[in-house]
């Protein structure tokens, strides 16, 4: 077991650096994306700081636990992504039947399609942005203790597990429709909601967020234990979510993949 | 005349032949709009006047936006630069009709067919909010509309600007990202510009970005007056202009080099 994870860390380090290579080749795209990506974020914040000294609560939300939640938001967002990048280009590599040579290998074939091509934009930004973002929440009114950044964190590799599970769903699908870009997208859309603490949406959609897909674990209940508030739904139900999700969706990829026809090749 | 029907029809027609992605895509547009309308529910729940808008204005500021979104900053020329790169418009090169008048029939049949679904859309969250929309008297109402022409003009002139990278690199996704973000930023649906600090709004208004839907709200809000408009006409012409003169030297040059490889 332990030389099989030296095996994948070996492979998952040489995709990395193959990342940084091309990142270095495409020197100015890849600023711009990091340029537009801090811009987004620093937007982000002036619209919240804005919030902020023109109200007192949000939906029963300190304004300062509202920046909270999206700095938590883009903390596990960004690491997401810079992770599961692969995924994006799963689609294409269906339909030109290039999926085929990941099936050969003699690794999981999820763990190239996921780990594939990691991001290095969202890397380098995940470092200055993680920065401000503990700057900033050591300047606001909150409560923290070494327990809950200590839960904080479990819950945010339970939030990476719940996304791992999300992007395993997406790429299923994907090996039946060969189309992955508008679920991606849709998975994006949804996580961005999670901006804003999930309590904020009507009854129905709130719902929606927790138990079909499991934004409000992922985002706002790390978000709120690191502040010290109630949880929305129980530690240990997170937990439970996070490994149960993965589960679910492993089943699903293998009746997924039991339908791959290779047709492309 | 028919030839341009004719393109229209079809363009409207592979418009809607990825249903479930169009399906996807308006569903997350729709999302946007929900999750903006609620954040300000919610933040106009302790006063109704904040930022210079009241409740309503702000409402009808994220259902014009997501209206101006569909309109103006929706296109069908995103894989434009790709195209060119790839030769692809050597067969539009051979069609007896010009190229920006083949691109402009393209457009005029995704916009249509976004504003279709951008008015489904606004009608079912009109009845899930039962807003108090505002709306313009005659005469801004006409202006509102020209103005919408003028940044759907300006927008098409901004894709076809990207386009033109296509013939010196296949590297466009760069710009194209800060592009999206600047215009996301300056005509967004969840927050107008003029919350923003002042600072950053001086630095926005030296650019375009502020006509891609932002004065256009500003508009039907009612929120110029006389002189404001009259200036803010002619530096949305002013725009047009220089960019479309930069857009028709950059794509006579690239014509110039384009060898259409690989076709």
């Amino acid at each position: 077991m332990q030389i099989r994870f030296k095996v994948y860390w070996r492979v998952w380090k040489q995709v990395a650096i193959n990342a940084l290579q091309i990142a270095f080749v495409n020197r100015a795209t890849n600023a711009l994306f990091l340029t537009g990506k801090t811009i987004r974020f620093l937007v982000m914040l002036v619209f919240l700081f804005l919030i902020k000294n023109n109200i007192r609560t949000f939906a029963g939300y300190t304004s300062d636990q509202v920046v909270v939640f999206f700095l938590v938001f883009n903390f596990i967002d960004s690491t997401t992504q810079a992770l599961l990048r692969g995924v994006y280009s799963f689609g294409e590599q269906v339909r030109s039947g290039e999926f085929d040579f990941l099936l050969i290998k003699p690794l999981n074939p999820l763990f190239r399609i996921l780990s594939g091509q990691p991001d290095i934009d969202d890397i380098i930004f995940l470092i200055p942005a993680t920065i401000v973002s503990g700057y900033l929440i050591s300047t606001l009114d909150i409560s923290l203790s070494i327990s809950n950044v200590l839960l904080f964190l479990l819950l945010c590799i339970n939030s990476l597990l719940i996304a791992i599970a999300l992007h395993i769903l997406i790429v299923s699908i994907a090996i039946i429709t060969t189309q992955v870009d508008g679920l991606v997208w849709l998975y994006r859309d949804l996580t961005g909601m999670g901006k804003f603490p999930i309590s904020i949406y009507a009854d129905l959609l709130r719902f929606a967020l927790f138990f079909i897909i499991p934004v409000g674990f992922m985002l706002t209940v790390p978000a709120q234990v690191l502040m010290g508030i109630k949880p929305s739904i129980q530690i240990a139900g997170t937990l439970l979510v996070g490994v149960g999700s993965l589960g679910v969706s492993l089943i699903i990829w293998k009746k997924c993949l039991e339908r791959y026809t290779s047709a492309s090749s | 005349m028919k030839k341009y029907l004719r393109i229209l029809s079809l363009s409207w027609q592979k418009g809607l032949v990825y249903r479930a992605d169009i399906a996807l895509w308006r569903f997350r547009q729709f999302l946007n709009s929900l999750m903006s309308l609620t954040v300000w529910n919610v933040i106009f729940a302790q006063g109704n006047d904040l930022f210079g808008y009241s409740k309503d204005q702000m409402i009808t500021y994220i259902f014009i936006a997501a209206f101006l979104q569909g309109m103006i900053l929706a296109t069908s020329l995103h894989g434009l630069a790709s195209r060119v790169y790839s030769g692809e418009i050597s067969f539009l090169l051979l069609k007896p009709i010009t190229l920006f008048s083949y691109f402009s029939t393209e457009e005029i049949a995704d916009k249509i067919k976004n504003v279709f679904f951008v008015i489904i859309e606004s009608l079912v969250l009109f009845f899930l909010f039962k807003p108090v929309l505002i709306f313009p008297e005659g005469g801004q109402l006409i202006l509102f509309i020209i103005w919408t022409m003028g940044g759907v003009i300006l927008n098409f002139i901004f894709s076809l600007l990207f386009g033109t990278l296509g013939f010196w690199s296949p590297e466009t996704w760069g710009p194209k990202f800060l592009f999206f973000i600047f215009a996301d930023f300056s005509a967004g649906k969840l927050f107008p510009l003029d919350i923003m600090p002042e600072i950053i709004q001086n630095m926005l208004f030296l650019t375009p970005f502020p006509y891609l839907s932002f004065m256009q709200t500003q508009m039907f809000l009612g929120k110029l007056d006389m002189t404001q408009t009259l200036h803010h006409s002619i530096v949305l012409l002013s725009w047009i202009g220089i960019l479309s003169f930069i857009n028709h030297l950059l794509w006579k040059k690239g014509l110039r080099s384009y060898q259409a490889a690989g076709q």
